[in-house]
């Protein structure tokens, strides 16, 4: 049954062989993700249009323009929804795992449900909130005006002062699932007996909470706030269907400047420019999260 | 994400047997009381999408809405069931969404396996390369595809959303699959070949019918994921080509008068795979989780 080994059977070895099998996923790669980043931040050398054959050297040119004119603005826009998007995220859905947590009725099946609006398609919950904030026949100002808080309906993600909060409410609602799952998976190794110690030697809850729970799950939320602050940084879907990163450019954060730079105004050009400094501010903030990720594997 | 996220995954994947800690009464009720606020805030918005999708119009546009449905109908449903661009949209989605969970789990299992079973010079370079490509922003990747796929005829075809939709879904796979394979011992492989078979038979007789639900768990969260995009299809593809997210919105946003109840009708029909399959996925969750199988 067994045939004999032949020459031929080991004509590879175990380490040559382990990585041809990487190459079919490398070959696909670099096609589709590698040479497409090069290519894009290469553009930024250029003055290039989407729609016209030809490019142009013109040195740091596009830099010296974006920086000038969108960069400023748009880094505020994203700074903006990146903090407040992870801040609110994460408290609500802290305070939601600590709850379910508990010994509370049905907490396995509201764990399930809780997890609906991170679920459903990006595009899903634009509409769910662009009809919420309508500015006419919305929710939203249906309730605040019948509690008599406003007079007159508003236009939610019409006005400047108002659109970059709706947009983030609308995003936070669709992040803080995932950030509820993942602490309530970290709250779930906290040992008990730790609790018991700690409630036995007279500490209340706030104290135990902040002796015991908060420096065991210092690691997740580490890795959940981070990988937050990422996702943000580059968030696209949310934003464009609500506002299309208006009014007046109030709600343009990078990924929205570099898509309608490019495919809107076809100057890849200056949307390469964009995307390099984009990109390195991303790259700075993946450096901090590998570094922190790799601490945490090793202690 | 990157080859190193695997730390929540261990204290995420190993629950306690301890049970939580018992709370005094207060305790119970702050509980609840968080659950039933933070509760309006996450079904409110769900209970009105709901509650659009099945009310006629003339309750629908009217101001102050109704926050207690009094009419119910169907016909938002019966407008969908009638339009043929959304069911071209629909049919797209699927194509698409198949064929890219398709060709992405078999490309990445020979690379998980890879990753997972061998151990060679440059191993964890490639893993963190292929996992941290993840990070890389899509508006800029999608400024040389569109060139690239313009250049080579690709434009609003489906091969240019699949291998668009492969740029995200190939990093989760690889380590989910990875995941699947460490849990695979090693004797088991390592027997097979003992008796005679080749490195490919290993793969094909052994591993894969092996991992069958590891396969299949993969291939359903790169469905998933293909399913949800916006910005390739939105960019890649026009009308004939183009899968329902980007569909949904050129169809009925920017016109001067959204119907919005049919739009939330296509809302509830557009989410229903995705739920079920998260519901299929439950027991893969936490690993989906933490290897971005949704990103944020």
């Amino acid at each position: 049954m067994t045939p004999l080994p032949t020459a031929e059977r080991r004509p590879l070895s175990d380490r040559t062989f382990g990585f041809l099998l990487t190459l079919p996923a490398l070959v696909l790669f670099g096609a589709i993700v590698f040479y497409p980043l090069i290519g894009s931040l290469t553009t930024s050398l250029f003055e290039q249009s989407l729609v016209q054959p030809g490019r142009e050297f013109v040195g740091l040119g596009n830099f010296r323009a974006v920086l000038d004119d969108q960069f400023w603005p748009v880094l505020w826009n994203t700074i903006v929804f990146t903090g407040l998007g992870t801040i609110a995220p994460f408290l609500i859905g802290f305070a939601l795992a600590l709850a379910l947590n508990t010994r509370l009725p049905g907490r396995a099946l509201l764990r399930g449900a809780f997890l609906f609006p991170w679920v459903i398609p990006g595009v899903v919950v634009s509409f769910a909130w662009l009809w919420i904030f309508n500015a006419n026949y919305g929710l939203l100002n249906g309730i605040l005006v019948r509690l008599g808080l406003i007079a007159e309906p508003v236009s939610w993600l019409g006005d400047p002062d108002t659109a970059m909060y709706a947009v983030i409410i609308a995003k936070t609602w669709a992040s803080f699932p995932w950030i509820m799952v993942m602490l309530l998976a970290g709250l779930q190794t906290v040992p008990g007996v730790l609790h018991e110690a700690a409630g036995m030697d007279g500490a209340g809850v706030l104290r135990r909470f902040w002796h015991v729970t908060l420096p065991h799950l210092r690691g997740i939320i580490g890795i959940v706030v981070l990988l937050e602050i990422i996702w943000n940084f580059q968030h696209f879907d949310t934003i464009y269907v609500l506002t299309g990163g208006g009014p007046a450019g109030a709600t343009t954060t990078f990924a929205v400047a570099v898509y309608d730079t490019a495919f809107k105004g076809f100057d890849l050009g200056r949307a390469g420019a964009l995307g390099a400094l984009w990109l390195v501010l991303l790259l700075v903030l993946v450096v901090v999260y590998v570094r922190f990720a790799e601490r945490e594997e090793q202690s | 994400m990157t080859a190193t996220v695997h730390a929540p995954t261990q204290t995420a994947t190993t629950p306690a047997a301890v049970p939580p800690p018992r709370r005094r009464r207060p305790g119970n009720l702050g509980a609840a009381a968080t659950v039933a606020v933070i509760g309006v805030f996450a079904f409110g918005p769900v209970y009105w999408l709901l509650v659009t999708a099945f009310t006629p119009n003339d309750d629908v546009f009217r101001f102050p809405p109704r926050l207690w449905p009094e009419h119910f109908t169907l016909e938002h449903f019966a407008n969908l069931a009638d339009n043929a661009v959304l069911g071209r949209y629909l049919v797209n989605s699927l194509i698409v969404s198949s064929l890219t969970a398709v060709l992405t789990v078999l490309v990445s299992a020979y690379t998980a396996y890879s990753f997972s079973k061998f151990r060679y010079r440059g191993r964890r370079s490639l893993m963190s390369l292929i996992l941290a490509s993840q990070m890389f922003p899509q508006a800029l990747l999608l400024i040389t595809l569109y060139l690239v796929f313009s250049a080579y005829g690709l434009l609003n075809s489906y091969l240019a959303l699949i291998l668009s939709f492969t740029t995200f879904t190939l990093p989760l796979c690889v380590w989910m699959l990875k995941g699947f394979f460490d849990t695979i011992p090693n004797e088991l492989l390592e027997a097979a070949k003992v008796d005679g078979a080749g490195q490919g038979s290993v793969i094909h007789r052994i591993l894969l019918p092996v991992s069958l639900p590891g396969l299949v768990a993969t291939g359903l969260f790169a469905f998933i994921r293909g399913w949800n995009d916006f910005i390739f299809a939105l960019t890649l593809a026009g009308p004939a080509k183009q899968t329902l997210p980007p569909g949904l919105v050129n169809t009925y946003l920017g016109e001067f008068q959204a119907a919005w109840p049919d739009l939330m009708a296509a809302s509830l029909v557009v989410s229903l795979p995705v739920v079920i399959g998260f519901a299929v996925l439950q027991r893969y969750l936490v690993a989906g989780l933490t290897s971005g199988a949704v990103k944020g």
